[in-house]
């Protein structure tokens, strides 16, 4: 018996290194046994944005979600059109493509969110890695299926069937509305899945597929049907050179596809990596410390194989599949090959400290996978460090020094922020976080004297002053129990309140404005104060002194 | 204390900068005691004819109270902005020549620009600068302008693109120094104290320069609005200009609330370091003498031949086709009409004007073929112009006045419509830019305004809110809601909480912004037309669409200021006409004009309208109007022209029609209401409402009441008829109110009748018809009815030849001439042509045969192919093929389309036939390949089902000669109880009973209270009506369904139309979807009532795409 196969027994696909293939095509070891006789899986996701919109809500509408119809929306041409829509909403009869506007005039309460392709995709993604648990053959059906290559797999789980409701009930429970078909060719299986009224024979329910599950240009489709030929089977009896002499050889070719006289492979989301380690829990584990004791095994287990072949790995990539069926997945990369299963567990450590959101167990995990996918020879001598560092990066690693020292939150770097307000018009950031400034700072006229004290009191303090009215500068003031007597005044500068920030509406309460004075008083001590409230605004205003100058 | 004026006042017409209309700038310079203020917008003088008129207005009032006038001056002209970093140049024409000046040169920008914007270079304003006063700001904020690719008419030198920094040339003292050398005398240096901090520096800075160069300092406030509370406003315009949020803009705002009007008192208390720049503010308001009153200006002179005199020539015409009409001896009421009208003429000088219209008319009569035209509105008052032919109503034989278009006390000029062919029009309009002239020759503007849905997006936006919530609240609901303000019910229906701070915040902005304008636009016709220079009058501007120039001001700012317009007008109803007339020639049936049968009274044609056939006669084939027809029964043009007048929102709302319905049919006695018998004779109304049975129906008769029996003075009556035009826009008609209803019911008058006849002003708003105008519009309802009574196959034909216009669908057009005994022919390669056409029966009638026109996608240029290379008949595809050159997609189309019954193909055989034939391929190899195809074994087709036929039919010509979808379904609803369409007609009243069919029309006409919905089956139609209060719980039924099922109380009015009052809705749509195999089916969508018509679906399966098209809704 040839190795591969007693691989597939055990599960697990792959010792150390097999001979990888150019990506896209897989040729590894299963199709060397079992090819000819293929099987494969169909989901589709038919409200693939609406099931993961309703798993991760935005905040500010988690609770109105519930019991609501609601659709995705795109600007089309000028219009919001619907590009996908929920279940409640299909039973609305709402459709994608109907524009936002008809929608709402039919069904006012549907709710609208942005299309978001990016997330659609990248959810897919996740549910792509977490159908890697049946097969390594998982592929994109796009924009809202897999296929999943399970030739061979699916006896590990009892069969075609059970596999198949295994897959439903895990999807189920993330909350995926599914539709599943298994036939012998990956088009079958889809169009199954999609188009499929019926149950029962396969190559029966094949030939009562509408001709849509083609899926040709909409003016074939009609085409087919107004020449009468409705289902796959009124093609299937016509010989193939009329139909494609009128309907193209495109729509012939996928015709054979799906009647499996033609095979097309499936491009899986990635390969097998060529060394791989795993390991099944009975019961799922939870504990993050025994889930990295577990990869530690794992390390060393790939580690020790690796060893065997004199290669380190530069990339590892480490999978946690949860018990309800999403997965997670890790990876880390070295600028040089290792194969220290210490050196690995502690890069995954850092990862998962310096994770934003932790690992989410679940119900805990069933199946964790340490794959490598790029391993080098690992050369006996070591590299060295060499080239100069930037002033910035000599900067950027001072920074990260201070920081883990002093702690991240005593260093400071200020940054602009775009507000007339002047104690708002400066931020004070973290060093180690701060990025590019989104404002600039403004820019003082050549000549002109400094318009911002270089001194702000947070919060300003108050002072006695006694003043002209409406708009005069203090003529004395006092400041901390000392009387200033003001010889010289600019202003005022006028600042008004951020109305759009008060909490009553706008008319006629928009909030108190300023006046702000920089007052030199006898002494030639320069200071920046300012009066919370015109005349108008108050009848009695408060002044305070904000800043000193220099 | 000296006086004190604004002089840099921007409005709202400098776009999302200035935050206050331009009547509210002048009303609170008025009120702050100023001494005058200057409208300068932003390289615009589009805002300067509002503040004139509310100056004017302000004006009228305190003359109609006996108040004395106040002193108060307005200067208009313009805020300069340049591209090459000028510093920002305020610009006010000391006299007519200088406002000439200034016009030509922002026209010279604007023409350089694409719409909106202006390119000015400094050097421009040299070429221009006498005769204006200068006031030079510190500082310029000027912003990137796009070039225009092709500047009309304008010779090409090089449109500055970018802004240029300001180099030493273009700094405050360089302008300064230039300017006043150029300009001596006339230069001042514009400062403002904004309490930004370094006034004081700023001002002593300005002072030294001004000493400097010598110009005087002048005090200002670089107005942006009227109150310090419009800061918001004005933030919330700033983030819409910028497109960013509140939150985000940061110090793109103005800091603080300074920019508007202060009180002289203040700007002195601000000033009082330099007193002498608020001085200087009187000093350069006693330079400008120059007024909008100024803007007399002249008729061109073209239409008159050398060495004639336009009066004599005018009168020439005129007498010539008098004496034609009425004899050579005119009767002695013509003479004193014509009498009448010349003394006007004469006295107002408009010779000129009625001249070039008449120019017009006879352009396009001259045309070979003629262009059909006809005037509307109230020039059919004038037995001029329907002597020039302008108009074709006798206005003597209906007793017209000629005051009620040009009077002695209404100071306004004359304003002629007329009506062109749709299809046509273009030629009319470049015929007046080639006689004229482009640069005098304009357009007029219309205002675009901000309309609800438009202001909450961008006020939304602006706040940060998310387009989802903004769209829910602007876009959701049926149309728009009219009035002033964002009722907070709106809010509450779109499930938001009207408290919460963040809507108010919404809410109250929104309000305020509503009504403001947004940008200019084109009018649809309307020409101003001038002798001299039209670019010395108005700066004209480029339109968006190609061939096309505007002036900046719009109908409401021409009528101020007494300038003249044409309306070339674009009307449907003439081209179908004009193409009846053709195909009747070309059928031997005579050679009609518009005037045919002047006397309009053939009996045969009212008895039609009576029954309430008028599907596809102009104006009176709505749902209403048919309605409308049995009742009223019109048997005379005059019928026609109330029958037009009444189903209007005007009498609707007035509650006018029921009043006029019972009397017409002598259910009630005609009865004038009448004044207490101290106030006046008792049959003061008589004169006014006689002709409509003491009803008020038309927009004059309310008028007349307003003047005759609440004793409106005539300026007040104009005011009422201004404030009606403008009434949506801006409000101001509930000042009249009272006015009219107390000074009626003062005079004895029953209030309810004083407040009906308010409420039809209200109604009229925007939707009055005027007598004369009614008029008008009934001969061209005769014209078509007679059409259809008599050559129902002609009109049909050319009503589709002339589509998209009116109401109805194809279908419903094909369905209506069927119904009337014409055979329609189907489309056919050997038969048809682009055009539907009409083809000789054996027996001698018409037959209509339809067109490749009627084929969604078929290119006209194909059809030419086809019909070109037909010659003696197709015998099979691949010939029409080759011989024709036509390309795979419009074989295609011909073989969906059916039209291959001539050669013996069915539409699927021929289909399997067409689909074979290879897609472009060069003619040369067409026939090697030809021979190619010869040989294919016989594949056997499924038989095409007969509601598959029909259903395709449906699809690809949007109706069907062989059946209708419903009868396919007839068994199912049998069973289920469900009558037809006839058999509901003939149901007994106010039984419950069910009916479906296709949903042809959705509407919510007037105030929305009740919902009209036009089902089709194959029997007929049934009309179903909703009320309002029942429509949100079957909101989803009634807006998705295509087929529709309703229960409800069957009604009969006396004239025998029946209503099925709706009491339950049900969407049946997936029946149709059964009958196609589920794929899409479209029945014609009906084309007019302001329908919004979704396009299909974009993608998506087949199964899920709708089955029939779209229906005519309302939104």
């Amino acid at each position: 018996m040839r190795p591969a196969d007693l691989h597939l027994k055990s599960n697990c696909f792959a010792v150390a290194p097999v001979p990888r293939d150019h990506a896209g095509e897989w040729s590894g070891i299963v199709t060397d046994v079992l090819s000819g006789n293929r099987r494969y899986l169909a989901i589709w996701f038919p409200f693939l944005p609406a099931d993961r919109l309703r798993r991760n809500p935005p905040k500010s509408s988690a609770s109105a979600l519930e019991g609501v119809p609601f659709a995705f929306v795109e600007k089309v041409k000028g219009a919001l059109r619907l590009t996908g829509v929920d279940a409640r909403a299909q039973s609305f009869g709402m459709v994608p493509g109907l524009t936002l506007a008809d929608a709402r005039a039919r069904v006012p309460q549907l709710l609208a969110f942005d299309a978001d392709d990016h997330a659609d995709r990248d959810w897919l993604k996740r549910l792509a890695q977490s159908c890697l648990r049946y097969t390594p053959m998982v592929a994109f059906d796009d924009p809202d299926g897999l296929i999943l290559d399970i030739t061979g797999c699916a006896h590990l789980l009892g069969g075609e069937e059970k596999l198949t409701a295994d897959v439903s009930r895990r999807l189920a429970m993330i909350g995926m509305t599914t539709r599943t078909a298994v036939a012998g060719t990956s088009a079958a299986s889809r169009a199954l899945a999609r188009y499929s009224q019926t149950d029962g024979d396969e190559r029966a329910a094949i030939r009562r597929l509408p001709v849509t599950a083609l899926d040709l240009e909409a003016e074939i489709s009609l085409a087919l049907i107004r020449a009468g030929l409705k289902t796959i089977g009124d093609m299937a009896i016509r010989p193939m050179a009329a139909l494609a002499a009128r309907f193209g050889g495109e729509t012939v070719e996928r015709l054979r596809h799906l009647l499996g006289e033609v095979e097309r492979p499936i491009v899986p989301i990635h390969p097998p990596a060529p060394v791989m380690a795993q390991r099944r829990f009975a019961e799922p584990i939870a504990r993050t410390e025994y889930t990295l004791t577990v990869l530690g095994e794992l390390a060393a287990e790939v580690g020790l194989r690796m060893e065997q072949e004199h290669v380190g790995g530069r990339h590892f990539v480490a999978t946690f599949f949860r018990s309800d069926g999403l997965s997670r997945t890790l990876s880390i990369e070295t600028g040089r090959p290792v194969r220290d299963a210490d050196a690995v567990i502690r890069l995954f450590r850092e990862r998962i400290d310096g994770l934003s959101d932790p690992i989410d167990p679940g119900f805990g995990f069933d199946l964790i996978r340490l794959e490598v996918p790029v391993i080098e020879q690992l050369p006996a001598a070591q590299l060295k460090l060499e080239g100069e560092a930037t002033i910035e990066v000599q900067a950027a690693a001072l920074i990260d020094r201070l920081s883990t020292r002093l702690g991240r939150d005593r260093v400071f770097k200020l940054a602009p922020c775009d507000t007339h307000i002047p104690e708002q018009a400066q931020l004070a950031l973290p060093a180690v976080e701060a990025c590019s400034p989104v404002a600039a700072w403004p820019v003082t006229d050549t000549g002109e004297p400094p318009a911002r004290p270089i001194h702000l009191f947070d919060p300003p303090q108050p002072i006695e002053v006694i003043a002209e009215v409406p708009d005069g500068p203090p003529r004395r003031f006092r400041w901390r129990g000392t009387w200033h007597e003001m010889r010289r005044f600019e202003g005022p500068e006028r600042i008004a309140s951020e109305w759009w920030k008060r909490r009553d509406g706008v008319i006629g309460k928009t909030g108190l404005t300023r006046d702000y004075y920089r007052i030199e008083d006898e002494r030639g001590r320069r200071f920046w104060v300012f009066r919370h409230g015109l005349f108008g605004e108050k009848p009695d205003p408060k002044w305070y002194l904000q800043g000193l100058f220099a | 204390m000296t006086g004190f004026a604004e002089l840099v006042a921007a409005t709202n017409y400098s776009f999302l900068r200035g935050a206050s209309h331009p009547s509210d700038m002048v009303a609170r310079a008025i009120e702050l005691g100023m001494t005058g203020i200057g409208i300068a917008d932003r390289n615009t003088v589009a805002g300067v004819v509002r503040a004139y008129v509310a100056l004017r207005d302000a004006r009228e009032k305190l003359t109609g109270q006996e108040l004395p006038p106040f002193d108060f001056r307005l200067v208009v002209g313009a805020r300069l902005v340049f591209v090459d970093g000028t510093p920002d140049i305020i610009a006010y024409p000391e006299t007519r020549l200088g406002w000439g000046r200034l016009t030509r040169l922002l026209t010279k920008g604007n023409l350089r620009a694409v719409k909106g914007d202006c390119i000015l270079k400094f050097e421009d304003l040299l070429e221009y600068l006498d005769d204006i006063s200068f006031i030079v700001l510190p500082a310029t904020s000027g912003e990137a302008q796009q070039a225009h690719r092709k500047p009309v008419d304008y010779p090409s030198d090089i449109p500055a693109l970018r802004l240029v920094s300001s180099s030493d040339e273009n700094s405050l003292s360089g302008t300064l120094r230039r300017l006043r050398s150029k300009a001596p005398g006339r230069v001042w240096l514009g400062t403002s104290i904004g309490l930004v901090g370094n006034d004081a520096r700023q001002l002593a800075r300005l002072k030294r320069l001004a000493d400097l160069v010598d110009v005087p300092l002048l005090a200002t406030n670089d107005a942006l609005y009227a109150e310090p509370a419009q800061r918001p406003l004005h933030d919330v315009l700033s983030c819409i200009r910028l497109g960013s949020t509140i939150a985000d803009a940061g110090r793109a705002l103005e800091a603080n609330a300074e920019r508007h009007l202060k009180s002289p008192a203040e700007m002195a208390r601000l000033f009082r370091t330099c007193p002498e720049a608020i001085a200087e503010t009187q000093k350069f308001l006693a330079r400008i003498h120059f007024t909008l009153d100024d803007l007399r200006y002249e008729y061109p002179h073209e239409p008159v031949p050398r060495g004639r005199k336009p009066l004599a020539y005018l009168f020439h015409l005129v007498k010539q086709a008098a004496q034609e009409r009425y004899g050579a001896v005119l009767p002695p009421k013509v003479r004193k009409s014509l009498a009448e009208e010349f003394r006007l003429i004469r006295k107002r000088n408009y010779a000129y004007y009625f001249l070039t219209v008449y120019d017009l008319v006879r352009f396009a009569r001259d045309q070979k073929p003629p262009i059909l035209c006809q005037g509307r509105g109230s020039a059919a008052n004038s037995i001029v112009c329907f002597l020039l032919g302008v108009t074709s109503v006798d206005p003597l034989e209906h007793n017209l006045l000629f005051s009620r278009f040009v009077s002695e006390d209404r100071n306004e000029p004359p304003d002629i419509d007329v009506d062109f062919e749709h299809e046509r029009r273009e030629e009319v309009m470049q015929y007046v830019y080639g006689r004229y002239g482009r640069h005098r020759a304009g357009i007029a503007a219309t205002v675009i305004h901000y309309r609800q849905r438009s202001t909450i997006r961008e006020v939304g936006k602006a706040l940060g809110f998310s387009e989802d919530v903004t769209d829910r609240l602007s876009g959701t609901i049926w149309g728009s809601w009219d009035g002033k303000d964002v009722p907070e019910e709106r809010l509450t229906e779109a499930g938001f909480d009207p408290s919460n701070p963040r809507m108010m915040q919404l809410k109250e902005l929104a309000d305020q912004l509503l009504t403001f304008p947004r940008h200019l636009s084109q009018h649809v016709g309307g020409f101003v037309l001038t002798e001299d220079r039209l670019d010395e009058t108005v700066p004209i501007h480029h339109a968006a669409m190609k061939d096309r120039s505007f002036i900046e001001w719009d109908k409401d700012d021409i009528d101020a200021l007494e300038l003249m317009k044409v309306d070339v007008l674009a009307l449907g109803m003439l081209t179908c006409i004009r193409k009846s007339f053709d195909l009747m020639r070309d059928h031997g049936l005579g050679d009609q004009t518009l005037e045919l049968d002047l006397e309009a009274a053939d009996t045969a044609v009212y008895d039609m309208l009576c029954k309430g056939d008028s599907v596809g006669v102009f104006q009176v084939e709505s749902r209403a109007q048919i309605n409308m027809l049995p009742r009223l029964r019109p048997r005379s043009l005059y019928d026609l022209t109330i029958q037009v007048a009444i189903v209007r929102p005007g009498p609707i709302e007035g509650d006018m029609v029921h009043p006029y319905l019972r009397r017409r049919n002598k259910e009630e006695a005609v009865h004038f209401p009448s004044p207490a018998i101290e106030h006046g004779r008792p049959d003061e109304l008589h004169e006014v409402l006689g002709k409509t049975l003491g009803v008020p129906l038309f927009q004059e008769q309310v008028m007349r009441l307003a003047i005759v029996a609440a004793q409106f003075s005539n300026s007040e009556a104009n005011q009422l008829r201004r404030a009606m035009a403008t009434f949506k826009n801006l409000g101001t008609i509930d000042t009249f109110r009272d006015k009219m209803v107390e000074g009626m019911v003062a005079r004895g008058y029953a209030r309810d009748f004083a407040e009906r006849c308010f409420k039809q002003i209200e109604g009229f708003g925007s939707y009055g018809f005027p007598e004369s105008h009614a008029l008008s519009f009934a001969r061209l309802v005769y014209v078509s009815a007679w059409l259809k009574c008599h050559h129902p196959a002609v009109f049909t034909c050319a009503l589709l030849n002339s589509q998209p216009m009116g109401f109805y669908a194809p279908a419903q057009l094909v369905r209506d001439a069927r119904e009337h005994g014409v055979e329609v022919r189907g489309i056919d390669i050997n038969a048809s042509e682009y055009d539907n056409r009409l083809e000789r029966r054996k027996d001698d009638q018409l037959a209509l045969r339809l067109g490749f026109r009627q084929i969604d996608g078929f290119r006209k240029e194909w059809a030419k192919q086809l019909v070109a290379a037909r010659g003696a008949g197709f015998f099979h595809v691949e010939q029409l093929a080759q011989r024709a050159g036509l390309p795979s997609r419009a074989l295609r189309l011909l073989a969906d389309s059916d039209a291959c019954g001539s050669i013996g193909l069915k539409r699927r055989d021929a289909l399997w036939e067409a689909r074979r034939t290879p897609q472009g391929i060069l003619p040369l190899f067409a026939h090697a390949e030809a021979a190619e195809l010869g040989e294919e074994a016989r594949i056997e087709l499924p038989t095409m089902a007969f509601s598959e036929e029909v259903v395709t039919d449906y699809q690809v010509t949007r109706l069907s000669l062989k059946g209708h979808p419903m009868q396919f379904l007839r068994s199912t609803f049998e069973r289920e109880g469900v009558l037809s369409c006839v058999e509901a007609s003939k149901a007994t009243e106010g039984k419950i009973q069910r009916v479906a069919g296709v949903v042809l029309v959705r509407q919510r006409p007037g105030k929305g209270n009740a919902l009209f919905i036009t089902l089709e089956d194959e029997t007929g139609i049934t009309n179903v009506l909703l009320w309002a209060r029942d429509f949100e719980r079957y909101r989803r039924e009634v807006m998705a369904a295509r087929l529709m099922e309703v229960e409800g109380e069957i009604q009969r009015s006396k004239e025998g139309v029946t209503h099925l009052i709706a009491r339950r809705v049900f969407d049946r749509s997936e029946l149709l979807s059964r009958l196609t195999d589920g794929h899409p089916l479209r029945l014609p969508p009906s084309p007019a009532d302001g329908a919004k018509n979704p396009s299909d679906p974009r993608h998506g399966h087949p199964r899920n795409v709708r089955i029939l098209p779209r229906s005519r809704d309302f939104h």
